[in-house]
């Protein structure tokens, strides 16, 4: 079994995802009520809805300018702690009941995180995120992002300079639609997640890289970051991720991964929109077959809006796709494991959101994969060889605080919140095949609904 | 905003006399559009209530106020400490129209409001501030 899902993942990192159980799949959520004390604005100030990730522009400019802006006052602790608790019902039973839990109406302390997240410096700061996932029972860092900036000035136009040492290629975007940071913000681990996605979206923990990146005249947005893969110990050492739980060879870097951005940013204070394209390049080879090297070249565009107003009425659009190609020099040549030399996986993702009083939120999504037919790569559990997944995310919640005038601001911190992710496809259709029972299952049979509490102090 | 319905006429009251007695060109703005402003403006690093400080200090009686002279808050730059300035609606209205021309190397990470009838309004927002 494990020598499948090895050759398999490491034809494909991107469609492993897609086929791997869901309980794998940890969604990272971050809230970082640490910055708020540091710069004595309220959580609502950098977050739409008062509570984390969503980014305003004033949060952008903060993560843009190292974590490092400040209310001048010395004495700031940059530590912060969060917590993720929620029920997990699916439509029918999962195929395989995970370890320590049941096959259905599961409740969990998905993950309990401690934060590294601040100002070191005038010009360093931090978002570091350690995780204990109460579902996979391990502990991993999550989240490497130690940042310099600097203000620079050429002529009579103004912009920011920085430099990123990370371990995931989008963690460093300053918008809402890119991998990391794009909705949902949590989503249960004993969910089916939203598909196939492309390498770029899967790196999370199994790469460090270093990035350059300017903000320039406050509405040029360039980056660029080279990524080298870390070894397996190394990976089962610090993350969590299928890597560790799945003892899955990640495969290595043939050379650097390379991640670029391009965006253009407008705010306007009472509404803001960006509009941008994105690309990550990796040729990834067996660490223990050294040689030909599968090729990913994932290319996006994505554009955001936001309408802030004076913060009564909030109203967001947040869109991306993403096409990648692959090129299975391994995978085809060497391991006949694809059909197909060549392939191409295409993702796109939407969400709306809205929030009154920066308390009540409504949020629904669209999420859409498609993929060329592959029967190596898909056909085990796809009736038609296809990645294809498609369905809509539906999330309605509460955030007492965060507030500026919020009881105990700004240290507590909490969302209550329900969402239900309903599918039209997976795997290539309607129905699909469980891999597990070896039986015909419905798309609609993962449809989820989770009602989560999520603290951050 | 929360002010309640007597106590912000008051203080709309008391924000015209400040600027009848100021003498100066500036329109009389709206409050009430102010306080909007001021929350897409300004509400992200300063606060509208007494005492309390974010990136920039409260703008809690800032009228008649010299600058850099919130004594709890840290974060003023040189430049602002050295301005000598004293913050009437009319200096007012000229550093939120450009900050960086009336302090060069402040810290604020402003570019301004253009529009006059804009920064009038929440002007008057701020000198109705109690």
């Amino acid at each position: 079994m494990i020598g499948s899902i090895k050759r398999r993942l490491f034809a494909s990192a991107a469609v492993a995802g897609g086929v791997l159980l869901a309980v794998t799949l940890n969604t990272p959520a971050e809230a970082v009520p640490s910055y708020a004390r540091q710069t004595g604005s309220d959580c609502a100030a950098c977050h739409v809805g008062g509570f984390g990730p969503q980014l305003t522009p004033y949060g952008v400019k903060f993560k843009l300018g190292a974590y490092t802006d400040t209310d001048g006052k010395d004495g700031k602790v940059p530590l912060s702690a969060m917590a993720v608790m929620n029920w997990t019902r699916t439509a029918k039973d999962l195929p395989e009941a995970p370890a320590h839990f049941n096959s259905n109406n599961n409740s969990a302390v998905q993950e309990v995180s401690a934060f590294l997240a601040g100002r070191l410096t005038d010009s360093i700061g931090t978002f570091v995120q350690a995780t204990y996932s109460g579902v996979d029972r391990v502990s991993s860092l999550d989240q490497l992002d130690v940042r310099y900036a600097r203000a620079l000035k050429i002529g009579d136009k103004e912009g920011v300079f920085g430099v990123s040492f990370n371990n995931n290629p989008t963690l460093t975007d300053p918008f809402n639609t890119l991998g990391q940071w794009r909705f949902p913000y949590t989503a249960s681990d004993f969910g089916f997640g939203t598909g196939a996605s492309p390498l770029v979206e899967n790196l999370a923990g199994s790469v460090l890289g270093l990035n350059a990146y300017t903000l320039w005249d406050n509405n040029f947005y360039a980056e660029l970051g080279l990524y080298n893969s870390v070894s397996k110990s190394t990976a089962n050492k610090l993350n969590n991720s299928q890597v560790a739980v799945g003892a899955i060879d990640p495969g290595k870097f043939s050379g650097p991964g390379t991640y670029w951005r391009l965006a253009y940013f407008k705010d306007m204070k009472r509404d803001n929109f960006s509009v941008g394209l994105f690309g990550f390049n990796a040729r990834v080879e067996n660490v223990d077959d050294p040689g030909r090297a599968d090729r990913y070249r994932d290319v996006g565009v994505d554009a955001a809006y936001q309408f802030l107003g004076n913060r009564e009425h909030i109203f967001t659009v947040n869109a991306s796709y993403v096409r990648e190609w692959q090129k299975l020099n391994y995978t085809f040549d060497t391991l006949a494991a694809s059909e197909n030399k060549n392939n191409t996986l295409n993702n796109f993702r939407v969400a709306t959101s809205y929030h009154y009083n920066q308390s009540w939120g409504a949020t629904a999504g669209l999420f859409k994969t498609t993929g060329r037919a592959d029967s190596g790569l898909y056909g085990a559990s796809s009736y038609n060889n296809k990645p294809d997944t498609a369905g809509y995310l539906l999330q309605a919640d509460w955030t007492p605080w965060g507030k500026e005038s919020s009881w105990g601001a700004p240290w507590a911190n909490a969302r209550l919140g329900l969402q239900y992710t309903g599918y039209s496809r997976f795997n290539g259709g309607s129905h699909y095949i469980d891999e597990v029972n070896g039986v015909d299952r419905k798309a609609s049979a993962n449809n989820t609904t989770m009602l989560f509490l999520w603290l951050a102090i | 905003m929360i002010m309640e319905p007597m106590r912000r006429r008051g203080a709309l009251v008391a924000g015209c006399l400040l600027l009848a007695v100021a003498g100066h060109a500036l329109a009389a703005g709206d409050a009430r559009r102010g306080a909007d402003l001021f929350a897409e403006e300004c509400g992200d690093c300063h606060s509208a209530v007494p005492g309390k400080n974010k990136k920039g200090p409260t703008l809690t009686g800032v009228n008649g106020r010299k600058a850099a002279s919130v004594a709890d808050f840290a974060g003023y730059s040189d430049s602002m400490r050295q301005s000598g300035i004293v913050w009437t609606s009319d200096r007012i209205d000229a550093y939120i129209a450009a900050p960086k021309k009336i302090v060069p190397g402040g810290k604020m990470k402003y570019d301004g409001l253009a529009d006059a009838a804009a920064r009038a309004d929440v002007i008057a927002y701020l000198l109705a501030l109690k």
